[in-house]
């Protein structure tokens, strides 16, 4: 059966922030439907049996995490997590900014599900546009009596909350997140308590990736079937895949889990002319890079993880062979070093120390001995941190260590010349 | 709290959307980003008065306010330009020539990350992913995308921008001419590709032995030693270990 | 949660434990003498998981987990060493001497720093860091107590954890993030606390060091004795540290869980440069027309003797009177009144200040009750300023157990906390106390009505329920003094009928045990003065020419706390122990001493010291009535607000300040800028009516007398229409006023130079 793409259907074609447009197109009738007709333990149930897995980063089934909420009558928070900050990945933006309703309609059905009477978005700071763009879909829908209390004559309602983040990756992660949104440092918290018991405001609260969300609309409309039948059965579903770096037509592309990447390669136009792709980072900066050989390689969380990387927020990023990876690695460690919320001892200290040695081995200042220092030093501050930003740094590093040893040693050796 | 006049006039205007931010979450203090960000739309950056303003409306000490602010880069808490270059330097836009861009950025506006043109009109900066992979090189320019940069672009859009009629509606100018300031949040510091040293903060060791190159900046450019605590003993430390090694 | 809590077996490097669940890994294995190396935790901030000092390894989990953050589990198997654990803690020490400069020599923590001595016992000896160390600023001034070395700081957040999770103050917070991370405070505030030294404590490197000890000493030549600190009421356990005599540090004692929780506040781990002031007297003094003449013990104590026969001789007993301060011991104040009560003499009183009872009645309760209280009121001086580790509790009581707190009078609180505030004790009633079961009353014990009228409301609401009283007031062990018996029986005159007796010349000898009454009694320093200066022969014992001390006849050197051994109550009434601590100038007599002497040339007998703990024993279970126990309100009642005031005045607030006072305070060069400035403190509203500034001098004004050149001071905890002075500041003495009285400001004026930063 031929798969046909519902996040990103009629971007570009059709301005799907009109509200008119998307309710012509069929938008909000899930909605209308869940909040009327269904309760909130079948939609669990439907979404469970879809299969589908958080699009965030993590990959954890979202119909599970929703089951970790206590029953004990508190206050509970639907939050969707829009600080998309992982390098190389560009689609909830894409979602935020050309279909926000699709991700309005997704969140209120979330947090129908999960028994929210409030649900945020928490924006990353630097998505100005996109922050305009949603506060006015918002506003759009609340006047169009689709957010608010008392819904379609029931005594439901959900209400919608829109946050803007300030410039911080670690935002992303879902205990900063909640840090940030109740106006403190985004600093992860300890765990545990998860979330699902201590969140917001200490209520259990459910923190989900804009396109987990936006996909639910289309699992409640085509069933769980349609859904889970999708690509590999223990990782089904559509993903939006965000393709970049050395390829012709770089851009979002929702494909079916499963899809190898060399297809999405081409997807993306295939390598620039005369170049070969060498190694590919699949699942953005935290991920370890695959080579020329995995490029026939499935596409989904399992296969992802079962080659020592993962699928992450679905960031593809590949490589030519003009690319020189001590560039590379060091872009990607300077990045988490700056990243670091500093709480933690092996994330700050660690993480800096490879980044000034990096910068060093880059203006020509390296050592012999400084190869296997970094990696032994992305070796031990690995699985000692408070959160995983810590643990992100090692992959990419040590896989391109490992794979073009040369090129850094060469940097090495023209110091020695240069001496 | 006696505040400037211009402040209380910016207090006026951000007050009642203040209050209307805080009415939205179930504790007042989530709305404390949204209301530094309001205070930023105003006057540009993020000023002491306008911690002080925040934490009163919160409830809140002002040490705390400030550490929140602290933590988010998108904070200036000294004043910028009037235009915000942030040019994003992290892989994507890295394959993609951003370094080349970075470094033309530097050249043609003569001021290093961090830092705001003599003439109070542009500051720079080099930030980590943008979320605009497919159009890389990009940066923003007062938070509004710029994309696909080229040497031509680039020129273009700072031509325009000279001229005051670049597209992006600009932040308030708070940057006076003839005063460089520095984008607070981050100190002075590193970014080898931006500084062309191995690090400022270096005395020594490898890429420096002597340490003579540090003193020499250090005395070439003194704005260096005001922007960081520790110059003093830099130049302290740099200037001995230069006599000792004029004696041999 | 009902019944006892469950227990959890567990095995912890092969040793089985049980253990209440939801035990930390740490704290369970310190039950079977493991250490286990924190930073970041500590037992009363609970656990923050930054450091990763701690990893240990348990069975079945893929990754080191950290012990102050995982919680026993039954059958649970834990490796506290062995490879994996040691690597991962070696990683972690790695790290955190990356960028640490090795400046141990010259560090204040050298030596009791756990840095090192965690680099010892697991860290690999060298660092892999080709590149040169981080340098940061190594002496940030935070405050007047508090210097920072930026380069040290592990950044572990115990400093900024107990600003908000003990003190809630949260003046010291982290700015910035990432490596370039600092603890700081708010731009251009410097951080005063009246807990700020027990940060240095907390430090567990050499990051943050008390301006009073830094570059004086190396831990291990320092002499460490256990005493009490009696520079207020608290009773807090306290470690002298000593070197050659002189007091260079104290430190808080972490096992003093029933009193200060390993805590100490500021005046108590600062105010010990006096020992050691020059200016201490090493002498007796005589005065002879006019001139001060030494005098040898011997002929001092005679002297002494000799007067009083001759007084009671000629003039009967009733002529004696005997005053003694907060600084005695039990003992001491035990055998004032025996000595005196021998030659007949009934003049005995403790009370040479504002406070008036020291013992609350039969409900008082202790520092854990004041825990479980469910609302707490506060009545008059805020203990914070008088017994600032009594107000840890109270805070925590509020912030952690979520106590409401009422406050009733117009006294300023120190920090920002909910609270309601009601006029008066009977305006307590409109406030439905009744809907809880446990209720803390604090009283500063100045104001017998108000007192009184406390009194009944908790007599009230005392059917089925738990009513704590505490007397926070301003005097140290003034529970020890009322409780000895240094209270005037069987007719005998108070402190105020003793002046008011010497003003009519009816005094012969009055003897002023370590009390400073010219500073502290009401009624003003002036008054105070004319009527000593009325008595024949007045005998000071001192450690300082303190202003009483001035216009004595005999002024007799006496001995600090730290100097002597003894025993004092502490607020709630529980026994504490002195015991010396440093060696006391030559020169010198402890009160004790000095008594005894006295007794001997007196022909009194002493009971031994057996017997005198045993008297004392006897004496300790007295206690008031309730609060404004009228009969120590006998005499001397204060008088209501006089009438000449400007109607248009401000209502006045007399309150304390932790550092303010004539004796210690004063001849404590190390003090420096905690000594508060003479301040008119009012709140914003209130400054903008009278039309002052922050910074401006005004004096103020009464029937009474005038305060001149007070510092205004506007902040926003203060109540309206209230004008708030300091008591005993030697410059500015408040004593001629009344709390509650209305003055006027007058004579404002813009200060030629701008005022503190404060």
């Amino acid at each position: 059966m031929p798969v046909s793409k519902v996040l990103t259907r009629g971007i570009g074609q059709v301005d799907l922030r009109d509200l008119k447009v998307y309710r012509r197109r069929g938008g909000y009738r899930q909605w209308k439907r869940v909040i009327t007709e269904l309760q909130p333990a079948e939609v669990v149930d439907l979404v469970s049996k879809s299969n589908l897995r958080g699009r965030g980063g993590a990959g954890f089934p979202t119909g599970r995490k929703w089951g970790f909420l206590p029953n004990n009558g508190r206050p509970r928070y639907m939050v969707c997590n829009s600080d998309e900050a992982e390098p190389g990945t560009f689609k909830d933006r894409m979602l935020i900014e050309e279909t926000p309703h699709q991700v309005i309609e997704g969140m209120l059905i979330g947090a129908y599900a999960i028994g929210a009477k409030q649900a945020f978005i928490y924006i990353r700071g630097e998505f100005k546009r996109g922050y305009e763009v949603f506060t006015k879909a918002l506003a759009d829908a609340r006047d169009a009596g689709l957010i608010g209390e008392q819904l379609f004559g029931t005594e439901h309602g959900v209400e919608i909350t829109i946050h803007r983040g300030a410039g911080a990756y670690i935002c992303g992660e879902e205990t900063a997140l909640l840090n940030s949104l109740e106006g403190k440092r985004g600093e992860p918290r300890l765990k545990p308590p998860f979330p699902a018991i201590k969140g917001l405001y200490d209520e259990p609260t459910v923190v989900n990736n804009v396109e987990t969300l936006a996909f639910l609309p289309y699992i409640l409309k085509n069933g769980p079937e349609w859904f889970a039948q999708i690509g590999p059965p223990k990782s089904p579903g559509l993903k939006v895949v965000s393709v970049s770096g050395h390829v012709k037509k770089p851009g979002n592309f929702e494909v079916a889990l499963g899809t190898t990447l060399r297809k999405l390669l081409a997807l993306a136009g295939g390598p620039r002319d005369g170049r070969k792709i060498i190694a590919v980072q699949p699942g953005g900066g935290s991920s370890a890079c695959l080579f020329e050989e995995h490029l026939d390689l499935s596409y989904d969380f399992d296969t992802m993880a079962a080659n020592g990387t993962m699928l992450g927020s679905g960031a593809v990023v590949f490589f030519d062979d003009t690319t020189d990876f001590v560039k590379a690695a060091h872009a990607l460690v300077r990045f988490f070093a700056h990243e670091s919320c500093g709480q933690c001892t092996p994330c700050r200290e660690g993480g800096h120390w490879l980044e000034v040695t990096l910068e060093r081995i880059l203006h020509g200042g390296g050592l012999d001995s400084d190869i296997d220092m970094l990696v032994a030093v992305a070796r031990q501050l690995t699985g000692i941190n408070l959160c995983p930003l810590g643990d992100s740094i090692e992959p990419f590093l040590a896989s391109v260590v490992k794979r073009f040893e040369s090129q850094f040693r060469g940097y090495v050796r023209k110091r020695a010349i240069a001496v | 709290m006696t505040a400037s006049r211009g402040f209380a006039e910016t207090l006026a205007k951000v007050k009642p959307e203040a209050e209307k931010l805080m009415a939205q979450y179930p504790q007042k203090r989530s709305a404390l980003l949204s209301i530094l960000h309001a205070f930023q739309n105003a006057e540009g950056w993020v000023s002491p008065e306008a911690l002080a303003a925040a934490a009163e409306m919160l409830e809140l000490p002002v040490s705390v306010v400030e550490s929140t602010a602290s933590f988010y880069t998108l904070f200036f808490r000294r004043p910028v330009g009037q235009y915000v270059l942030q040019v994003c330097r992290n892989l994507s836009c890295q394959l993609n020539g951003a370094e080349e861009i970075m470094a033309y950025c530097r050249e043609k506006l003569n001021v290093r990350h961090f830092e705001t043109t003599y003439d109070g009109l542009f500051s720079y900066e080099e930030v980590e992913c943008l979320a605009a992979c497919d159009r890389a090189p990009c940066m923003q320019v007062n938070l509004e995308f710029v994309y696909d940069l080229t040497r031509e672009k680039i020129d273009e859009i700072l031509r325009a921008m000279s001229a005051g009629n670049f597209e992006v509606a600009p932040l308030p100018q708070t940057a006076k001419p003839d005063v460089t300031w520095f984008v607070a949040h981050e100190g002075e510091k590193k970014s080898p590709g931006a500084q062309g040293v191995s690090s400022p903060n270096d005395p020594g060791g490898i890429g420096d032995p002597s340490g003579r190159q540090m003193v020499e900046r250090i005395v070439r450019d003194p704005r260096l030693v005001e922007a960081r605590p520790t110059a003093e003993r830099l130049v302290r430390d740099g200037a001995a270990r230069l006599e000792a090694g004029a004696e041999h | 949660m009902n019944g006892a809590p469950k227990e959890v077996t567990l095995t912890i490097d092969g040793t089985q434990l049980t253990v209440p669940e939801g035990t930390l890994l740490v704290e369970a294995a310190k039950r079977i003498k493991t250490d286990i190396p924190v930073y970041c935790y500590h037992p009363k901030l609970g656990p923050a998981g930054l450091c990763r000092i701690c990893l240990v390894d348990v069975e079945k989990t893929p990754k080191l987990q950290i012990a102050c953050n995982t919680t026993v589990g039954e059958g649970m198997v834990v490796h506290t060493y062995g490879p994996k654990v040691e690597d991962g803690r070696r990683a972690v020490l790695e790290f955190l001497l990356l960028n640490h400069p090795l400046d141990c020599p010259i560090c204040d923590k050298g030596g009791e720093c756990d840095l090192q001595d965690y680099s010892i016992a697991y860290g690999q000896g060298a660092s892999r860091l080709a590149d040169p160390k981080e340098i940061k600023p190594k002496a940030i001034d935070l405050g007047p107590t508090i210097v920072l070395d930026d380069e040290r700081c592990i950044v572990c957040q115990r400093c900024t954890r107990f600003d908000e999770i003990i003190t809630l103050e949260q003046s010291l917070v982290v700015k910035d993030r990432g490596q370039r991370d600092v603890i700081a405070t708010a731009t251009g505030t410097p951080y005063v606390s009246m807990f700020s030294g027990n940060v240095t404590e907390l430090c567990p490197v050499g990051a943050l060091t008390s301006k009073t000890y830094r570059f004086k000493s190396r831990p291990w030549d320092l002499n460490r004795s256990l005493t009490t600190c009696v520079q207020c009421s608290a009773g807090c356990a306290i470690n002298v540290d000593e070197r050659h005599g002189e007091v260079l540090r104290t430190m808080s004692v972490p096992g003093d869980d029933a009193v200060s929780e390993g805590w100490l506040c500021d005046r108590g781990r600062y105010n010990v440069g006096f020992y050691s002031d020059p200016r201490r007297l090493t002498s007796p003094l005589l005065r002879r027309d006019g001139e001060w003449v030494q005098l040898g013990w011997e002929d001092a104590i005679d002297l002494w003797a000799r007067t009083l026969h001759e007084a009671v001789d000629s003039a009967g007993p009733k002529s004696l009177a005997a005053l003694g301060g907060g600084r005695l011991t039990n003992e001491e104040a035990y055998l004032i009144g025996h000595v005196f009560r021998a030659l007949g003499c009934e003049n005995i009183d403790w009370r040479t200040g504002r406070q008036r009872q020291a013992s609350p009645g039969p409900r008082g309760g202790t520092y854990a009750d004041v825990e479980s209280a469910q609302a707490i009121v506060l009545v008059g001086v805020p203990p914070a300023q008088t017994t600032p580790i009594m107000s840890l509790r109270i805070r925590k009581a509020v912030s952690q157990r979520g106590a409401r707190m009422i406050l009733v009078g117009d006294y300023a609180l120190p920090i920002r906390v909910a609270h309601e505030r009601v006029a008066r004790p009977r305006d307590l009633a409109s406030l439905d106390l009744d809907r809880y079961e446990r209720i803390a009353f604090f009283w500063d014990g100045i104001d017998p009505r108000v007192g009184s009228e406390l009194n009944e409301f908790a007599e009230g609401l005392a059917e089925g329920r738990k009513i704590f009283t505490y007397v926070t007031g301003e005097t140290p062990n003034a529970r020890g003094a009322e409780g000895m018996g240094l209270v005037p029986r069987s007719g005998g005159r108070d402190s105020v009928g003793m002046l008011a007796a010497a003003r009519d010349g009816n005094l012969r000898s009055l003897a002023i045990f370590a009390a400073n009454p010219v500073l502290h009694m009401p009624g003003g320093a002036d008054s105070v003065r004319g009527a000593i200066e009325n008595v024949p022969f007045v005998v000071t014992t001192e450690l300082f020419m303190t202003p009483t001390a001035e216009r004595s006849t005999l002024v007799l050197p006496a001995r600090g706390p730290f100097e002597k051994s003894g025993h004092t109550f502490d607020v709630t009434g529980a026994v504490r122990v002195l015991r010396p601590g440093v060696a006391a100038p030559t020169g010198t007599l402890s009160d004790l001493e000095i008594l005894i002497a006295l007794a001997s040339a007196l022909g009194v007998d002493v009971p031994g010291p057996a017997a005198l703990h045993r008297q004392a024993a006897l004496h300790a279970p007295w206690v008031a009535r309730g609060f404004g126990d009228p009969a120590l309100f006998a005499e001397g009642e204060l008088k209501a607000p006089r009438a000449g005031a400007k109607a248009t005045g401000l209502r006045l607030v007399i309150a304390a300040d932790l550092f303010s006072g004539g004796g210690t305070v004063y001849h404590d060069d190390r003090l420096g800028e905690l000594r508060p400035l003479a301040t008119a403190a009012l709140s914003e509203h209130t400054a903008a009516v009278a039309e002052v500034h922050d910074g401006y001098l005004v004096d103020i004004v009464a029937a009474e007398g005038t305060l001149r050149g007070l510092v205004v001071r506007v902040a926003p905890n203060h109540v309206d229409g209230t004008v708030t002075i300091l008591e005993g500041l030697p410059d500015a003495p408040a004593s001629a006023f009344e709390g509650g009285q209305t003055v006027a400001l007058a004579n404002v004026r813009a200060a030629r130079v701008p005022v503190g930063v404060a």
